[in-house]
């Protein structure tokens, strides 16, 4: 077997070519400053709102989540259709639905509490418990499995030190297995937050948690 | 649907080789239904949505390119369905062994057993064995509170239960939680099922074991019940249902469909309210004579004695009818006040009463009524006069003192002091349990429950409605009509009621408001009476 030509770039696009940072393609809006105002509505939803800093007692909703959960509720028909969003934006601002965040935003859209928990249950994208100021989903599906997606979990799990699905004692991490996250050309992909790292292999692992480290240090 | 001159109001199609013809807009599960052939169904209930999710009434059309469900797809013109080909019944057995992927296979501990739909087609189409090797995910059992117990290794994920609460109680409590094989009913967390006025009938609409009565745990297996078609006495409504009975209990009440009063529906209140139709220590026999001198006696001496004596009885007379029971009671009763030698000063009923209406907002003619009792129209319609405050209090104040002849049917006497009656000078008590106010009666007759006679009630609709016999009753009791009867034929010398038919025939024609109705026109599913004559 030939020498692996290509390391690990880290996210998508990079093809090592370039001196680029990820801020230079995608903007320092994209890549690291919480954008409160949520940005033009006809891009919000694709915009990541898994951020590193939480606020899980944060009110619902006030200030520029306020006026963003106003312009959500205006561009649906139905309170049922503003769910996904609302919730979205709970998460956004909290980091994790909880019943309590269900009950809330089911009083806020005047729908069941017990509709919204099934809706919330039902996607795997909301978290139901707290999670680390990083979301580490390692993709186990079949071409990342093929490619020693197994190794790469557990390595994340080693320099972690944290149980699968549970949060470092720093508060820094949790580690999921996700199912596949649409990136088969480039196993084993994780994503982390809403970034995605392509061909991770076992040796990227610390490099990897270093980078998330030195973010968490300025001040997220 | 008037006649628009467009399209026939039917269409004809073949089910199984068989021409059928059904009015347009039937699904092809009604079709088939109409011509006796069940498909097999779990999410489609005719009081609900039809999702058409659980694709197990999936059926062949000729030409659709593939099975289609037969609970939504409208029968067509020409159309050629098979719902027994090798196509459907594979994808059957296909979809049942889905199904059974998880399923506890605990038919033997499940209050289930013996109704269920999953036990019933696998039975019927499953494979003999199945070929999963894997265990199976285990989820234990749930309470969502109120009468509701969940079983989520049960459950087959028809939506039934939650297409109820949210369509027709109005009141959506229960919703799918998680997805996939992890998906389960369920509540939002420690909020449950709770003061719902109808989360009941999740119970019965379940297709399988996943939902069940706590009240009913393990109580009974359902091939040792019997089914007595019934009205729910404990309001006014008279909601159609069915006493499910074994070794002479009464063990559960079920909803009877009727369109026209309660639908596939009962309250809660209703079905909950069932014990005191096992209550032991009732009356069993006749006894006669006032205080100390009180004996028993059978049936003949008894009534023999009470001819003589309201023959000769001194005074006016007082009834007191009982709102719990059947018109041909009633009837009986106001009878033989009019053949008494005193005219009848006043005839009376009372009736408990519940704050409020609780109506079910999906399904708006079912209504919980505020009287507590099944036959308090029937009382009004047959003479008697409503006593006590709105709220169903006191009322029997100014017969207690009553001077002349009392004559007490049914339950009324439980919450009355021993001096009720002491200056009657004819005192005769027909009920079911002895009480303080009975001691001063002359005549303390044993009579039946609704359940262990048959008859009819009035509900508050203006409907007549018949129940049949569910329950021996206690030794010598004997319904009230019959008692009654026996003593307004020997005072009119003619023959007494030989059956509750009859006696209703001689009640329809004595009272214009049932005139014209027969025993066979009220039948199952009960008959109006004339508008005029209820609010008349």
């Amino acid at each position: 077997m030939s020498e692996v030509r290509f390391r690990n770039p880290g996210w998508a696009g990079n093809t090592g070519e370039f001196d680029l940072s990820e801020a230079d393609v995608r903007g320092t809006e994209y890549v690291g400053e919480r954008m409160l105002d949520g940005g033009h509505p006809s891009v919000a939803p694709s915009l990541p709102y898994m951020f590193v800093r939480k606020e899980p007692d944060a009110p619902l909703f006030e200030g520029p989540y306020r006026e963003r959960f106003d312009k959500i509720r205006s561009r649906y028909p139905t309170a049922r259709a503003a769910l996904l969003p609302a919730l979205n934006l709970a998460q956004e601002l909290r980091g994790h639905i909880s019943p309590e965040t269900m009950d809330e935003v089911a009083g806020l859209l005047g729908l069941s509490d017990a509709y919204v928990r099934g809706v919330a249950t039902f996607y795997t994208m909301y978290n139901k418990r707290p999670v680390g100021r990083f979301l580490i989903q390692v993709c186990t599906n079949i071409s990342c499995n093929l490619c020693g997606a197994d190794d790469v979990l557990a390595a994340f799990l080693e320099h972690t030190g944290t149980e699968l699905g549970e949060t470092s004692s720093d508060g820094n991490f949790t580690v999921v297995e996700a199912e596949c996250l649409a990136a088969c050309g480039f196993p084993t992909c994780v994503q982390i937050n809403s970034r995605y790292f392509e061909d991770v292999s076992v040796d990227d692992v610390p490099a990897v948690l270093d980078r998330l480290k030195r973010e968490v240090n300025k001040g997220f | 649907m008037a006649d628009n001159g467009r399209k026939a109001e039917t269409v004809t199609l073949t089910i199984d080789g068989q021409e059928v013809t059904v009015p347009r807009g039937t699904s092809l599960l009604h079709a088939a239904e109409s011509m006796g052939t069940e498909v097999p169904h779990y999410c489609y209930h005719p009081g609900l949505s039809a999702p058409a999710q659980c694709r197990i009434c999936l059926v062949e059309v000729e030409g659709a390119p593939k099975l289609q469900p037969s609970c939504v797809t409208m029968a067509a013109d020409g159309q050629v369905v098979h719902t027994d080909s090798t196509a459907a019944k594979r994808m059957r057995q296909g979809v049942l062994e889905f199904y059974l992927v998880n399923h506890p296979l605990d038919c033997p501990i499940c209050d289930m057993s013996g109704e269920c739909k999953l036990q019933d087609y696998v039975f019927d189409e499953g494979r003999e064995q199945g070929r999963g090797r894997e265990p199976k995910r285990i989820f234990g059992r749930d309470d969502f509170g109120g009468d509701v117990l969940y079983y989520g290794d049960r459950c087959v994920m028809c939506t039934r239960c939650v297409r109820f609460m949210d369509e027709v109680a109005r009141d959506s409590r229960l919703t799918v939680v998680e997805r996939g094989s992890r998906a389960v009913i369920d509540t939002f967390f420690d909020r449950g099922l709770e003061g719902a006025a109808f989360a009941g009938n999740v119970v019965d609409i379940c297709p399988v074991g996943a939902l069940v009565s706590k009240d009913f745990l393990h109580k009974a297996r359902a091939w040792d019940l019997d089914h007595t078609p019934s009205i729910c006495p404990n309001c006014s409504h008279g909601c159609n249902i069915e006493l499910h009975t074994r070794d002479n209990l009464v063990q559960r009440l079920k909803p009877r469909e009727n369109q026209e009063v309660n639908g596939h529906w009962m309250c809660d209140y209703g079905r909950a309210n069932y014990e005191w139709m096992n209550r032991p220590g009732r009356l069993e026999a006749p006894s006669v004579g006032r205080g100390s001198d009180r004996r028993a006696a059978d049936w003949r001496e008894a009534l023999e004695l009470l001819f003589g004596r309201l023959s000769a009885a001194e005074g006016d007379v007082a009834l007191v009818g009982s709102a719990g029971c059947s018109n041909e009671a009633l009837a009986a009763l106001a009878a033989l006040g009019d053949e008494m030698p005193g005219r009848v000063a006043q005839s009376v009923f009372r009736s408990p009463r519940a704050p409020d209406e609780v109506p079910l907002p999906g399904f708006p003619l079912l209504v919980r009524r505020r009287d507590l009792v099944p036959n308090a129209d029937g009382a009004a319609l047959l003479g008697f006069e409503r006593a006590g405050s709105d709220d169903g209090e006191g009322g029997l104040e100014e017969v207690a003192e009553y001077g002349g002849v009392v004559i007490v049917l049914g339950d009324e006497l439980a919450d009355q002091g021993e001096d009720f009656g002491a200056n009657n000078s004819l005192f005769v008590y027909l009920g079911t349990f002895d009480s303080a106010a009975a001691a001063n009666a002359d005549f303390v007759l044993p009579i039946t429950t609704f359940a262990e006679e048959e008859g009819s009630f009035v509900n508050a609709q203006g409907r007549v409605q018949r129940f049949q016999q569910g329950l021996r009753p206690p030794d010598s009791a004997r319904p009230a009509w019959l008692v009654l009867g026996a003593l307004v034929a020997a005072l009119r010398g003619e023959e007494t009621p030989g059956s509750a038919p009859e006696a209703f025939a001689r009640l329809a024609a004595a009272h214009p408001a049932f005139e014209g109705l027969t025993w066979e026109a009220v039948g199952d599913r009960g008959a109006a009476l004339v508008a005029e004559a209820v609010h008349g």
